[in-house]
């Protein structure tokens, strides 16, 4: 066998961009144990000096609507992963699977409706939802998320049906299953990894969604947190040490929706399969 | 037990067509083997016969009944895949017994069936692990199990130990006619292998490019063959062609020197024959002399152990003659060849069949 030698340079370049693409997160957690006087002194504070809690205590005792925004985006991006979960999984074994006539142009169509840019739609979108009574509900921004998300759900899940052997759906249907429990107790069980994955990010996207959770949900009390936050500085003030706070609390779920998961991304689940 | 047939079976993918005209009768308890190499339609007439391939042309029918629209699980047979195909979340026992499950057959029915198979096949110890925990001959032997369990009416094998390596596949090649012995249920195996096709089949049907070429025993397949695709594709090393001209009488080979007498062939009015003769036909060394005799000169050879195989120069003629490896000729050395015109055989160049032998 071949010898790694060492790469020092290698190693530093890695660092390097490291320390770039997490310099604004890192910056965003200093910020937020900075003092007012601290985030605006000059020459810049790259250290805390004094370290505060302060910032921390005040987002729990002034502003609840920054806390309740946090939730309500929990709901939102949990009901938007299950619901294009469901039917992303069920279009994508479909699309991948079936046979059927026409997937390939289908693919196609679902992927080119995902080339719209949001914003182009929001306007036939608040309106219908004005109409039927869906803004600033949880329901009517979990519709118009899984709609947008679903496209890439039935592509990162078509994919991952497609590596699983065919064979084995053949041997369930020799076995007499139908398609329908080929689906739920075969693929099911064997596609955790690729719907983990599909739901992690579904998840991440509806958390970050602008434009519509801001239209859609015009009650402070309904904000998601990114409009939330966006909308927190006052007309005269900008305390950028509360908006880091509620920034890195907002980070935390997504964190820790991760971590969780991560350990449920189980490689070798399909192993034994085959050969 | 049962017997299948297959009347002008066709499969055809829009335009392109992959299978045309199959026509076999298999008898009960009869082992059959679809020989061809990669491409040639055999696993599609196998799929076709499972029910996961649609039929486009012909029927199939077994026991009589037309089984073309039936469901796969309703025709009564049981297919063993190539990669064997588990449940990798389920336990062994779980995989065999699945099929039963989903037929409500009583759960101490298939407690018994599913303990007695595994102990025909030496799975007992495993029946809880999951397939990942087994090695490749168990999980095959699973694979086996789960279409023993069924008791189905026709076994349908398709390259089921390409996956092996070389010295599981011989154990497990026997094991499978053990089993066929024992269980006595119509099997139709595929394989591109001809060592497993000749050494387990009643039957071997060989197939090229979506047809046919010829069904017959082991023996007659290669000892007669249909035509010249079969000639060359059983026999390994595969057997020396040439191509010959008629020169009054006899006949001599095209662009060479090598004449041969009168074929015991009906040659008709052809002018033109490819004449075919296996290596391990070729005799090598024999002092006596005749008109089947030539000289020859030894431009490689290669000692497989057993055997050597000698590339030989006849007259102009290039040709591959397997020998005894024990004291072969070397390379240089010059010696006598005859081709024993029994062991000779004769196609139509233009249409590939063999020509009769003379009465």
């Amino acid at each position: 066998m071949l010898k790694r030698r060492p790469r020092p340079i290698l190693y530093v370049l890695v660092a390097l961009s490291a320390l770039i693409s997490f310099f604004p997160i890192i910056w965003l957690i200093l910020t937020s144990v900075k003092t007012q006087a601290g985030v605006y002194a000059w020459p810049p504070q790259y250290w805390p000096d004094p370290f505060t809690a302060k910032n921390y205590v005040a987002i729990f005792t002034k502003s609840p609507e920054l806390l309740r925004s946090i939730l309500n985006s929990f709901i939102v991006g949990t009901g938007v992963t299950v619901v294009v979960l469901v039917l992303g999984g069920m279009a994508g074994y479909a699309l991948s699977r079936l046979r059927l006539r026409f997937a390939g142009p289908t693919m196609i169509l679902i992927l080119a409706v995902s080339m719209f840019p949001p914003v182009s739609l929001l306007p036939a979108i608040f309106q219908n939802f004005l109409q039927l009574g869906l803004l600033n509900t949880y329901a009517g921004l979990i519709i118009a998320h899984s709609g947008l998300f679903l496209p890439i759900a039935v592509w990162m899940l078509s994919s991952y049906f497609g590596t699983l052997p065919i064979e084995l759906e053949e041997a369930a249907r020799m076995d007499g299953m139908g398609y329908l429990r080929i689906f739920l107790t075969v693929i099911l069980p064997l596609s955790w990894p690729g719907f983990v994955a599909t739901g992690l990010i579904v998840f991440i996207f509806s958390w970050n969604e602008f434009p519509l959770s801001l239209v859609l949900m015009t009650q402070s009390a309904m904000r998601t947190a990114p409009v939330a936050i966006s909308l927190y500085p006052g007309e005269y003030s900008f305390p950028w040490e509360t908006i880091s706070t509620a920034t890195v609390l907002a980070i935390i779920p997504i964190l820790a929706v991760t971590a969780i998961f991560q350990k449920q991304i189980v490689g070798g689940l399909t192993a034994g399969i085959g050969k | 037990m049962a017997q299948v047939r297959l009347q002008n079976l066709g499969k055809t993918y829009g335009a392109l067509s992959v299978v045309r005209g199959v026509d076999l009768s298999i008898d009960d308890g009869e082992f059959v083997v679809l020989l061809g190499p990669s491409g040639c339609g055999k696993s599609t007439t196998l799929r076709m016969i499972a029910g996961l391939e649609t039929i486009n042309e012909g029927e199939l029918t077994i026991n009589g009944t037309r089984m073309n629209d039936v469901d796969p699980k309703d025709r009564g047979v049981a297919m063993v895949f190539q990669n064997y195909a588990l449940y990798p979340h389920k336990t062994v026992f779980d995989n065999m017994a699945m099929a039963l499950k989903l037929s409500h057959v009583a759960r101490p029915e298939i407690q018994r069936r599913v303990a007695e198979v595994a102990e025909m096949l030496g799975l007992t110890p495993y029946l809880e692990r999951k397939p990942a925990a087994l090695s490749g001959g168990q999980r095959q032997r699973v694979a086996i199990g789960r279409a023993i369990v069924r008791t189905p009416e026709v076994f349908l094998f398709d390259e089921p130990l390409s996956n092996l390596d070389a010295k599981l596949r011989v154990k497990m090649r026997m094991e499978l006619q053990q089993l066929h012995r024992r269980l006595g249920v119509t099997s139709i195996y595929v394989t591109h292998d001809q060592v497993e096709a000749m050494t387990m089949a009643d039957r071997i049907v060989i197939m090229d490019a979506g047809e046919v070429a010829q069904v017959g025993t082991p023996r007659d397949v290669y000892d007669r063959p249909a035509n010249f695709f079969v000639a060359g594709f059983i026999g390994s090393p595969a057997m020396n062609f040439l191509t010959l001209r008629r020169a009054g009488e006899g006949w001599q080979a095209e662009g060479a020197a090598l004449c041969l007498p009168a074929l015991p062939f009906d040659t008709g009015k052809l002018d033109r024959l490819t004449l075919g003769i296996r290596p391990e036909h070729i005799e090598v060394g024999d002092q006596t002399t005749g008109p089947w005799c030539f000289d020859a000169k030894v431009e490689l050879a290669e000692l497989l152990g057993a055997d050597a195989l000698l590339n030989l120069g006849v007259d102009g003629v290039e040709m591959l003659a397997r020998v005894n490896g024990t004291a072969h000729p070397e390379r240089g050395d010059s010696l006598r060849v005859k081709l024993p015109p029994d062991l000779l055989h004769a196609f139509d160049p233009a249409t590939g069949g063999a020509l009769p032998r003379k009465a």
